[in-house]
């Protein structure tokens, strides 16, 4: 399906090479649209028909992420975004040093390209899940100031860093808490994890972004990712309005849960930590 | 708040925190500009940017490394802290 690409700019570094080229890959397999970032940000009426037609793809070269900034300032439906950076720092053949790309650095973007390919071609292809996630019955509420944050009484772990998860069976899911989204405000972007990747207790399962911050999601527990919540991918504001419901963000099936519990809060617990952040200054 | 704790164990016990690398900084001050725990310092004096308050940061919180266009900023390896917590947990369960 067609869409819009935009990707960095940067001239003066390979990493802009290695973006462009995606970006390029992309727009050829899929007939998509490529935006000029310069001209974006020169005469964004230019691109007013093809970013209200088209949902966009963000191709990033290094993490001052030009490209997303100035994605965030259109009106645009971010569809994806791509950072290739991360792609340069796990690839086994380094990309080479210059600013056009040799053999490597054009093998690491087809590589990179079919991947945001198949993606752009993909229907939803996650499994509805099998087990029912019934909502929260009872919520502990801590108040502070004018603001409410809401805990599950039950059912639902996290966190120091305020993230949950809530386990039927092997498979969990997972979100960020109440307190966390009222901190973050609206949240426009839901950057999430690749199917069939495995996490440790601890570590990334992609991130939300609002105006204000970007959160980084910190996985409660270790598993392989089963799933991510492609509602919020669409509308990532279901995670302010049902932050432990239709808010959800990624499921995984557990790898080793009595382990990872040691690390983790009940409902009560996490009121008590909730408390003392929202106190801090 | 140096007498925060982080899953019971007290905030200074626990080494995680952002290290610049000065060869690789181009003092941009986008780490600074994002992180609002008051980690980083700005100063008059070379080196212009400083990690002033590293038990400020959150743990195993990396955001500012991704505001960094140079990949200046590290962290400690992640699963050696989560040994390290967990033993420190195991020892004050002791006590």
């Amino acid at each position: 399906m067609k869409r819009a690409i935009l990707s960095c700019a940067g001239l003066d570094r390979p990493e802009g090479a290695l973006a462009r080229e995606v970006a390029l890959l992309g727009a050829e397999a899929t007939g998509s649209e490529i935006i000029c970032p310069v001209l974006l940000n020169r005469s964004p009426a230019r691109y007013r028909k093809e970013l209200s037609e088209n949902a966009l793809i963000v191709i990033d070269g290094c993490a001052t992420r030009c490209a997303s900034k100035l994605a965030a300032q259109t009106q645009a439906k971010i569809e994806r975004k791509v950072l290739v950076y991360n792609d340069m720092k796990t690839s086994a053949l380094p990309i080479e040093p210059s600013l056009r790309l040799g053999p490597n650095g054009l093998a690491l973007a087809q590589a990179i390209a079919d991947r945001l390919i198949k993606d752009m071609n993909s229907q939803s292809a996650e499994a509805e899940p099998v087990v029912s996630w019934d909502a929260p019955a009872e919520f502990l509420t801590v108040t502070h100031d004018k603001f409410e944050f809401r805990i599950p009484a039950a059912d639902y772990l996290f966190n120091e860093n305020d993230c949950w998860v809530r386990t039927v069976n092997r498979a969990a899911r997972i979100g960020i808490s109440d307190y966390m989204q009222q901190r973050l405000t609206d949240i426009g972007f839901f950057t999430p994890p690749e199917t069939g990747a495995e996490v440790e207790q601890f570590g990334e399962l992609g991130s939300v972004e609002s105006a204000k911050a970007i959160f980084e999601i910190i996985s409660p527990v270790s598993g392989t990712v089963t799933a991510v919540n492609r509602a919020v991918v669409d509308n990532p504001g279901l995670v302010n309005s049902d932050p432990y419901g239709a808010g959800w963000l990624v499921q995984v099936k557990l790898e080793s849960l009595e382990q990872d519990q040691e690390l983790l809060l009940d409902g009560a617990a996490y009121s008590k930590t909730v408390k003392r952040k929202a106190a801090e200054p | 708040m140096s007498d925060t704790t982080f899953m019971g164990v007290p905030r200074e016990k626990i080494p995680w925190f952002p290290t610049i690398e000065y060869a690789k900084c181009t003092f941009c001050m986008e780490c600074d500009k994002f992180c609002p725990h008051h980690v980083f310092e700005r100063r008059e004096s070379q080196p212009s940017l400083i990690v002033a308050g590293p038990n400020n940061c959150v743990v195993f919180c990396r955001a500012c490394a991704k505001t960094c266009g140079p990949d200046a900023i590290t962290f400690p390896d992640k699963p050696e802290i989560i040994a390290l917590i967990k033993r420190i947990r195991g020892e004050e369960a002791k006590q």
